[in-house]
């Protein structure tokens, strides 16, 4: 049971840790204090206990479809939550200061949002083994060590982007969160997908041979950008637009915001 | 980085956890994949074994064997035609896998089982071996876990372990900022860090460096002024002198009057000597580099013998001094001390008016065990605003602009503060009981914590004396 | 220049509206149970290149998370409920899944031919 906690427990910290650390670097960067942090830690807790509570319910609403559903609106809600607030960041890095609140709770949203998703099947996993005491040893023992894993990546990832130079803090920042909202965006299509929401199609391409889904580099992948080995067209497609709206939209008020800093107050 | 320990802290304890935990993982699989292949060795044994057994060898005509065994391992022996001839009781009447070598994963009785197909020639026919996958999984995992467990418990006793390794790798860098906090602002000594590590040596050595220069340059700014006043006595006196001679062959040799600009010469040179005096008591009485001699002193007869030695400035001013209190003694430096009370008698002597009133009132607080000096006068007093700034050198209140048009070099406070200072004696400043004077309190501690045991010495001696 | 995205876009909607469209049209149905952490049956043949609406039973008192990679498929399926999940179209060939919180029992695969 070890390998198999490990591999759910990692995936899932993996993808919840990634975005925390991201933002919570961005936060210490910009000179926010971290209560908003610990905050989103409580409610995304809170919310996944009630989330994973209620499961059989949400499952069961809209002919079955709730799950998918609502899974998919938290990606989507994620992902518009890390385009406003990456957007925030670079007006903030042109005007420091400026509506710090609201980007506050933005990012205290999206990880509220990501630890209650990603909480929830934490939560399931554990509660279905913690009545087999034969297995939850070592479902536990797994546990720690996924998670352990994973919070070690979050934590060493964390000091990394501390520690680069300030001047490129930013732009690696932008793309490392552009590259996870796609990979939201990207999953919310796939459980679409899966409900037939959207249509389904033959893969474009196939690159299970390459790098297999579950092994440790394709978690990690899975976790940064939603690796998938063989996605259809369609899903191509949405993560294509995803990462370019994004990009176009970090472009443009970056562009806007930088012709701004430099025309002085004069033109007022 | 908010905290270098705390930074150390998590970086080491994730790379530890990373490390072992993925080399763990790595052991496991390996350990598992092992387990499974000595499972499946029995297996083949196992089929071995059962083609070899009698039973096997029954006429395909009887009905097939079965044999009561349960538990992880179920199996089946088939004729070459697929008749059953054999089976354990837990498995089905169907066969359970396809008649070819080799293994196989496939579900029946309700569990998933791993089968090996065995085709036994001396049968000849087949014989399936199946074996519960849950349990031999099970089994093996909680064999192999055993070796897992001890890593995970060891991680928090290394985070613990590092968490005071680091306090104490970091412990001279808390030292250091400890000391340099420390540290008062006229204290130039050296950094006091014995053997400090090779990547602090620069730190230190630098500020020590640094402090060093400092301290010469104070002494050089203290020699300079100190020998400066010292210096210029000599011409001082010795124009006072001429000036003097000078007086006297103008008024011997003609009837006439002095002469105006001689008195004025005559005062200027008075107050050059007066102000090369108090720079000279000023560097002499600076608390780091006076050479104090406490004993037992008596401020009540000390204040006693200081306004008699200054009664002519206050007899032509019509002044009243009354000195009141009681015989109070006290650890001290005598000379340091008459010049503290030749400066406080001083300053009430020049502010206060023609005829005013001027107390000086020594006592013992011995419910505080203090001895405290009260020096009032009837001038026009000090805003409380200024009081901070009246120590200050050369600060004089109002400028050149003061109310009273009293000349002085603006040193004497600052030279009474030096003193106070010298005693751990502390100085206030207030609104005289006449109203608008000043009101210089001095309290000075009973037992001078610096001369402590001169002080017990004189007292021996003095009660030797005594008896 | 223009014109290429803005025809991505009009054929992407159509894709979008055809599926709506099609959400109505039926289509196969194939039953998968779980009991005793394990799936019955255990191999699933299915048409190839259709699209398939699979209902997956969980008999067990406990959850399961059905879990295929290659057919990207993932969903949670608690103790006693049933879950629906559209699969295809597939190229004829086998695709594995398993059962996430018991993957050494539930496994199972589908074989589209």
């Amino acid at each position: 049971m070890l390998l198999t906690s490990v591999i759910i427990i990692l995936r899932e910290v993996l993808e919840a840790a990634l975005l925390l650390t991201i933002l919570l670097a961005m936060s210490r960067f910009i000179g926010l204090n971290t209560r908003w942090f610990l905050l989103a830690l409580a409610l995304g807790g809170l919310g996944s206990i009630i989330y994973g509570n209620n499961l059989a319910a949400i499952s069961n609403a809209f002919d079955g479809t709730g799950q998918e559903l609502l899974n998919a609106g938290l990606h989507i809600f994620i992902y518009a939550l890390l385009l406003i607030t990456t957007s925030l960041m670079v007006i903030n890095y042109y005007r420091p200061g400026c509506r710090l609140s609201l980007l506050k709770w933005c990012m205290l949203l999206a990880v509220m949002s990501s630890i209650l998703r990603e909480g929830a099947e934490i939560y399931i996993y554990l509660y279905t083994f913690h009545t087999q005491p034969a297995l939850f040893g070592s479902v536990l023992k797994g546990a720690l060590i996924g998670a352990g894993i994973g919070f070690s990546i979050g934590a060493l990832l964390y000091y990394l982007l501390l520690a680069l130079p300030e001047r490129h803090t930013l732009l690696i920042t932008c793309i490392l969160l552009t590259i996870v909202a796609g990979g939201m965006c990207s999953q919310a299509v796939q459980l679409l997908i899966q409900i037939d929401w959207l249509p389904s199609q033959m893969p474009l391409w196939d690159t299970s041979a390459l790098l297999r889904e579950d092994s440790l580099v394709g978690q990690l992948l899975y976790a940064l950008m939603s690796y998938e080995a063989s996605p259809t067209p369609l899903e191509v497609f949405l993560y294509a637009m995803s990462l370019a709206v994004m990009a176009l939209t970090l472009g443009f008020t970056h562009y806007v915001y930088r012709s701004h800093a430099h025309v002085p107050a004069v033109a007022h | 980085m908010r905290s270098i320990r705390f930074f150390l802290l998590i970086t080491l304890l994730a790379t530890i956890v990373l490390v072992n935990f993925v080399a763990a993982l790595q052991g496991y699989r390996g350990s598992m994949s092992e387990a499974q292949r000595l499972f499946d060795q029995q297996m083949v044994a196992t089929a071995q074994l059962l083609s070899t057994m009698p039973a096997s060898q029954q006429s395909p005509e009887q009905l097939p064997v079965v044999v009561e065994h349960t538990g992880p391992m179920a199996f089946q022996v088939w004729t070459e035609k697929q008749a059953l001839l054999m089976r354990s009781v837990n498995a089905p009447e169907t066969p359970v896998s396809a008649f070819a070598e080799g293994y196989r994963e496939v579900n029946f009785s309700g569990f998933r089982w791993r089968v090996f197909s065995h085709y036994a020639p001396q049968l000849p026919g087949w014989v399936l071996v199946a074996e519960r996958v849950d349990l031999r999984y099970q089994l093996a995992d909680r064999v192999i876990l055993e070796s897992v467990t001890p890593i995970l418990i060891g991680i928090p006793v290394a985070g613990l372990l590092i968490w005071l390794i680091l306090a104490r790798g970091l412990g001279s860098l808390r030292r250091l900022a400890a000391a340099l906090q420390e540290k008062r602002a006229e204290d130039l000594h050296p950094l006091p860090l014995d053997n400090p590590p090779e990547e602090l040596l620069p730190v230190v050595s630098s500020t020590n460096a640094l402090l060093a220069r400092l301290q010469e340059s104070f002494e050089r700014e203290r020699r300079f002024s100190a020998d400066a006043a010292h210096e210029l006595r000599t011409p001082i006196s010795a124009i006072q002198v001429h000036a003097h001679n000078l007086e006297r062959e103008l008024t011997e040799t003609s009837a006439a009057e002095k002469p105006d600009s001689l008195q004025k010469l005559q005062g200027s040179v008075e107050r050059m000597a007066h102000l090369v005096e108090q720079m000279l008591d000023l560097y002499r009485t600076t608390p780091d580099h006076y050479p104090a001699r406490f004993e037992r002193v008596d401020l009540y007869a000390l204040a006693r013998e200081v306004i008699a030695e200054h009664y002519a400035g206050f007899a032509c001013r019509d002044q009243q001094v009354e000195l009141c209190g009681a015989p109070a003694d006290l650890c001290g430096d005598r000379f340091a001390l008459s010049i503290l009370l030749k400066n406080l008698l001083r300053n009430a002597n020049k502010y206060s008016p023609q005829g005013g009133q001027i107390e000086v009132a020594v006592n013992v607080l011995s419910e505080r065990d203090e001895v405290e000096l009260r020096v009032e006068d009837s001038g026009p007093g000090i805003a409380e605003a200024e009081y901070a700034r009246v120590f200050e050198r050369f600060y004089r209140v109002g400028g050149d602009r003061h109310v009273t048009a009293v000349e002085g070099c603006g040193l004497g406070l600052s030279i009474v503060q030096h003193i106070a200072q010298l005693h751990h004696a502390n100085i206030r400043l207030g609104t005289s009981r006449f109203g608008h004077g000043l009101s210089v309190q001095v309290r000075f501690p009973l037992v001078n914590p610096v001369g402590e045991n001169s002080v017990s010495e004189s007292m021996q001696e003095r009660a030797t004396k005594n008896v | 220049m223009s014109k290429y995205p803005v025809a991505c876009m009009g054929k992407f909607l159509l894709l979008i509206l055809f599926a709506c469209l099609s959400l109505g049209a039926a289509r196969p149905e194939i039953k998968l149970e779980i009991r005793d952490h394990l799936f019955l049956p255990s191999e699933l043949v299915v048409p190839a290149n259709t699209k398939i609406k699979l209902i997956v039973y969980n008999r067990d008192p406990t959850p399961e998370e059905f879990e295929s990679y290659e057919l990207n498929r993932e969903k949670v399926i608690m103790g006693g409920q049933k879950a629906i999940i559209f699969i295809g179209p597939l190229k004829p060939g086998e695709y594995p899944f398993f059962g996430e919180f018991n993957p050494k029992t539930a496994q199972g695969k589908i074989i589209a031919e």
